[in-house]
């Protein structure tokens, strides 16, 4: 039951009363890529924080490498789930390697030292990422593209076998995003990771998700293939179109999506 | 990796052969002219003379007292602001100092004015839960107002709240032990005695330990709860921890110094600067090491400056620590965490 997450009956929401989602069922296999999309508010993030446990779940179950994570201890989620979100952070005078390195904080003693193996790990995800030449730059001062390779780069050394991305390709110029989807789709296949990330690019999602959920009012709206959500009739309820709408913009949305795959 | 590694040495080996020269230094001056050949004299052979009565009885404990809880204070202020997330915090601007002095003049008065003689635990006790009850109404004031800079401003109306009732309580308090209270409430190290100086050891050094112990989890939360929590570290836990570390540091220095002020705000920032790093692993101990020297060179200005007049500690360091703060709040930009 390695890499792998299943939600069971979830139901997320803010603090007591305010439910955002429910009855959320889902199962992302190991180096599956599974893509949250849906309109703004409708709950992705809400579902991604309440898994990564920054929000408390206000119903149901979610599995973690087949084990309850309300069972978990901190330290080994920590070893199970990485992620990047959407939340700036802002170190103080720290360089983009020490950045990455704190996904190595699960790994080491107590005074939280790297040892060798650890600085190779940190290496290798700067260097999947493509980051090697900014790794000694401050972090607060470099781009908003390059600091989302940082901290994908700091979930990548955390060796984790789910990751959890919120809108990874946010704010990224064309290239960035198709750099930051190809290193994503790489660690599902060849490392076998569970992967659940939420998306706006609908165009980028045939390329690199296996399975797409969406997400509308407060339930799951349709699950399946890139093929079988993305439809004008889906897309019209999702996102609250006009009718017919829809079909007119998937014409067009596929093309281009059929160019990305080929490039992803 | 390896250029900052060594930067760090020859940091801390400066600032260690600066403090032991800030050391005899404060040994030497004074009201009372002491040689360096006299201090090594009576510190090797403690005899019954006036210079050494001098040096190791007044002089002395003064000396170690300004190391210790200077190095304490700071350490408080790296923590509290590692806390908030943001370098403009301090014990003393947060107004918890100032109320640990109100608990420490409260118990005082009142127990002196009931005959009880009143050891220098019961101070720290009393101090501590002044600390934690003004953390209690900043961390309130905090969920309201997400400015830091305006929280400064919070802070600064609670000490003196806190400080205009103490003056009240002073005042009014007639044992002629109390008259002591005056200089201490301003800040001060004069009068203090090596049972102060015996118990303050003890204590800072445990807790100084035991936050050097906690670099990895305190470094995890610099990046924010949120991706703390999610390398395995335990928000509640630490954010308990953090305050308590830095409640006991601030109360063990307010209960035998008094308020010493900007201590703990701008040392922390002078060595960020300096180290240019955060990691706590690196700064608690130069906060420590650099805490120790300001503050002992401030005292040692505060009992010759105008001497035989001595005048508070927290004049002299306003003096010379203010303008770094100044400096924080206009330079930064506010970042606040989401």
């Amino acid at each position: 039951m390695d890499n792998s997450v299943s939600l069971d009956n979830l139901k997320v929401g803010y603090g007591k009363n305010t439910v955002v989602l429910q009855d959320v069922n889902l199962s992302i296999a190991p180096g599956e890529i599974v893509c949250l999309i849906g309109a703004n508010g409708a709950g992705k993030s809400t579902v991604l924080k309440t898994i990564v446990g920054q929000l408390k779940k206000m119903g149901g179950r979610v599995f973690v490498n087949g084990e309850d994570e309300s069972d978990m201890s901190e330290a080994d989620v920590a070893k199970a789930i990485s992620m990047v979100m959407t939340e700036r952070i802002h170190p103080e005078l720290m360089t983009c390697f020490d950045v990455v390195a704190t996904g190595r904080y699960p790994y080491t003693g107590r005074m939280g030292l790297l040892e060798e193996k650890d600085i190779t790990a940190v290496n290798n995800a700067i260097d999947l990422v493509g980051a090697a030449e900014i790794a000694a730059k401050d972090f607060s001062k470099i781009s908003d593209g390059q600091r989302q390779r940082i901290m994908l780069a700091r979930a990548i050394c955390q060796e984790t076998g789910i990751m959890v991305l919120d809108e990874p390709t946010s704010f990224l110029d064309l290239q960035y995003k198709l750099d930051i989807l190809r290193v994503i789709k790489k660690m599902a296949k060849e490392k076998h990771i569970a992967i659940l990330m939420s998306i706006h690019e609908l165009e980028f999602v045939p390329a690199i998700a296996d399975k797409v959920v969406g997400v509308s009012k407060d339930k799951v709206f349709v699950t399946g293939t890139p093929k079988e959500v993305i439809t004008g009739a889906n897309l019209e309820v999702m996102y609250k179109m006009e009718s017919g709408t829809g079909s007119v913009l998937c014409e067009g949305l596929w093309n281009y999506a059929n160019s990305l795959t080929r490039l992803i | 990796m390896v250029s900052s590694a060594r930067r760090n040495r020859i940091c801390f080996c400066v600032m260690l052969i600066v403090l032991v020269a800030c050391f005899f230094f404060g040994m030497a001056v004074g009201s009372a002219d002491i040689s360096v050949k006299d201090i090594f004299m009576s510190l090797l052979n403690p005899g019954d003379v006036y210079m050494g009565r001098i040096i190791l009885s007044i002089r002395l404990p003064r000396i170690i007292a300004a190391i210790i809880l200077g190095g304490a204070l700071s350490v408080s202020g790296f923590l509290l602001q590692i806390f908030f997330g943001n370098p403009i915090a301090g014990p003393y601007v947060l107004g918890i100092s100032s109320s640990a002095k109100l608990f420490v003049a409260i118990s005082m008065v009142f127990l002196l004015g009931n005959g009880v003689v009143i050891s220098s635990i019961v101070m720290v006790v009393s101090a501590f839960v002044g600390s934690l009850l003004a953390m209690g109404v900043v961390m309130l004031l905090s969920q309201k107002v997400k400015n830091m800079s305006l929280l400064v401003v919070c802070g600064v109306m609670i000490g003196y709240i806190c400080s205009a009732i103490t003056e009240f309580v002073v005042t009014f308090a007639d044992d002629t032990n109390i008259v002591n209270l005056h200089n201490w409430s301003l800040g001060s190290f004069s009068g203090i005695s090596f049972e102060h100086v015996f118990v303050s050891l003890v204590i800072v050094l445990v807790t100084i330990v035991i936050t050097f112990l906690m670099s990895k989890p305190i470094g995890a939360f610099q990046l924010g709860e949120n991706y703390a929590r999610n390398m395995g570290v335990n928000i509640k836990r630490i954010r308990v921890i953090l305050i308590l570390l830095s409640s006991i540091l601030s109360a063990t220095v307010t209960a035998f110094a008094g308020p010493i002020s900007f201590v703990g705000i701008a040392v922390p920032h002078i060595m960020r600067s300096l180290m240019k790093t955060a990691k706590p692993i690196v700064m608690i101990p130069a906060c420590f090491l650099g805490g120790a020297i300001i503050t002992l060179l401030c005292d040692c200005i505060a009992r010759t400056a105008f001497a035989p007049t001595e005048i508070s500690i927290s004049a002299v360091t306003s003096v010379f620590l203010a303008p770094v703060v100044i400096y924080l709040l206009v330079a930064r930009r506010e970042v606040s965490r989401g």
